[in-house]
């Protein structure tokens, strides 16, 4: 039942996707984005990873398309403009970073095995403490450092969004 | 067997929570026309039903009959996508709003609430704005530029106030200790969170009429300068999905300030649902007084208002809870 779902839901996800840059208009292809981060979240939840599922409408299909949105009506993107900027060079570098992203991936790992459930939050751990209490306490003592990292990267590139937004006046 | 008793049960409440809001919702509109009208010396609704009462009825079907107008203009699968967006999201928010605690019937627990998730009140945040989606594209389909306008205007005021929003949720959590809707009702059993947290409450109070998109902050309709904001290309039963959905969130916020502030079930004498009504329709009946209280703001004092009032003062407010939260333990 469940790999079936998963299965559904994964060809959800990459249809989505591809509909993403296949769609000629540029509000249709934000949407198709929004919904190809809704099926993703399907998937985090059915590897019982709710928490996340939800951060990932919040941030994702939430916060940050509706930036993406608001940008693209701001300029009015309407007007479909077929292959501008498309050259045999764009085209090929395109291929050949698709071709190396493909193999870093797959060297990860990532298609072996995606049912395991490994690492330390198991089953059990989440329904003794709920999914929350064990991802932040994870978060919290092994993964501190990390997560301290990442914040300071994101108030980083805040603090240089507004120095460039600056700079012009 | 077991497992068709479950479903029986999940189906029974989802049909009851279903109705019931959708009444709410149907007589929430007589609710509001009567207010607005007894506060401007005047009678409200009368002619059809005693007092006007049958008159959401009569717009439903007013509504079904009227004329389906899609402009040449609009982007079409987008534009009838919208209003469906809007409902759906506001109807599914139903789904963790816990209306009262476990009774018994039959010698089986029934909870009042149709799930309790251990992410409840994230849930609530994120279904929120994929339904501010429904305003936004339904502007932008319609290929108005009236339309266009509001929907710009929604999104920047939802970007601007989900923020300050989750701040004042955040600083609630923080004292509750649980991200379960049904938890932070429980733990509110002694002292409600209004007492506990008078700022975040003015904040969610403020943040939700502006997500609402009522008056001071009707950006996105303002009728005055932009002839109805995104849903101005509207007719028929597509408008009256916008205007449900609109009716639908305000039960919902009135319903989440009443489970995150005003102690939710709890109060004396009187079972825990009754209690739960009567707050929520307080804070229903607060969203329209104050409707015909507050003149429209301008659109850069609302977004003054979000990011240099709110913000600072949601931050503020979590530090301080903080500091409280640890120095207590």
């Amino acid at each position: 039942m469940e790999l079936i779902m998963l299965i559904i839901c994964g060809a959800l996800a990459i249809t989505t996707s591809l509909m993403v840059i296949f769609a000629r208009n540029t509000v249709h292809s934000a949407l198709w984005m929004v919904a190809s981060f809704f099926s993703t979240a399907v998937i985090f939840l059915l590897l019982r990873a709710q928490f996340i599922a939800i951060l990932q409408i919040i941030v994702y299909a939430g916060s940050i398309m509706m930036f993406i949105i608001y940008a693209i009506m701001m300029l009015n993107l309407r007007q479909e403009d077929p292959g501008r900027g498309q050259t045999p060079a764009t085209k090929s570098f395109g291929l050949i970073l698709l071709i190396v992203l493909f193999i870093c991936l797959m060297s990860l790992g990532v298609g072996s095995g995606v049912m395991a459930l490994k690492g330390p939050i198991t089953d059990q751990l989440m329904l003794q403490h709920g999914h929350v209490a064990v991802l932040s306490n994870f978060l919290f003592s092994d993964y501190l450092l990390p997560f301290e990292v990442v914040s300071i990267l994101l108030t980083a590139g805040v603090v240089g969004a507004v120095v460039l937004a600056k700079r012009k006046e | 067997m077991v497992f068709l008793v479950f479903l029986g049960i999940v189906g029974v409440k989802a049909l009851v929570v279903f109705t019931v809001a959708m009444l709410i919702v149907a007589w929430g509109t007589w609710i509001e026309r009567k207010v607005l009208g007894h506060v401007q010396l005047r009678y409200g609704p009368m002619r059809v039903g005693p007092h006007g009462l049958l008159q959401p009825i009569a717009d439903g079907i007013k509504g079904f009959f009227k004329e389906e107008v899609i402009p040449d203009n609009a982007d079409k699968p987008v534009f009838i996508l919208a209003p469906i967006i809007s409902i759906a999201a506001a109807v599914t928010l139903l789904v963790v709003i816990p209306f009262g605690p476990s009774i018994t019937i039959l010698g089986r627990e029934i909870t009042l609430y149709m799930t309790d998730l251990d992410i409840g009140i994230l849930f609530v945040l994120g279904i929120a704005t994929l339904g501010a989606y429904g305003g936004i594209l339904g502007g932008w389909a319609s290929g108005n530029k009236y339309g266009l306008i509001g929907g710009l205007r929604g999104s920047a005021q939802m970007i601007s106030y989900e923020l300050s929003m989750a701040l004042a949720i955040i600083s609630v959590v923080m004292l509750s200790g649980t991200l379960s809707l049904v938890g932070i009702v429980e733990n509110q059993a002694g002292l409600w969170n209004i007492i506990r947290q008078p700022l975040a409450f003015i904040l969610f109070i403020i943040c939700g009429l502006a997500e609402l998109n009522r008056t001071p902050f009707d950006m996105p309709e303002a009728e005055a300068e932009l002839a109805c904001g995104y849903n101005v290309e509207y007719s028929s039963i597509k408008f009256s999905l916008f205007f449900m959905a609109e009716y639908c969130h305000m039960f919902v916020f009135a319903a989440l300030v009443t489970t995150l502030f005003l102690g939710g079930w709890h109060g004396p004498i009187l079972p825990g649902v009754v209690w739960f009504f009567i707050k929520t329709f307080a804070v229903i009946f607060f969203c329209i007084w104050e409707r015909s209280t507050f003149p429209r703001c301008r659109y850069d004092q609302v977004m003054k208002l979000g990011w240099k009032v709110l913000l600072p003062a949601g931050l503020l407010n979590i530090f301080v809870t903080g500091l409280v939260v640890i120095l207590l333990t």
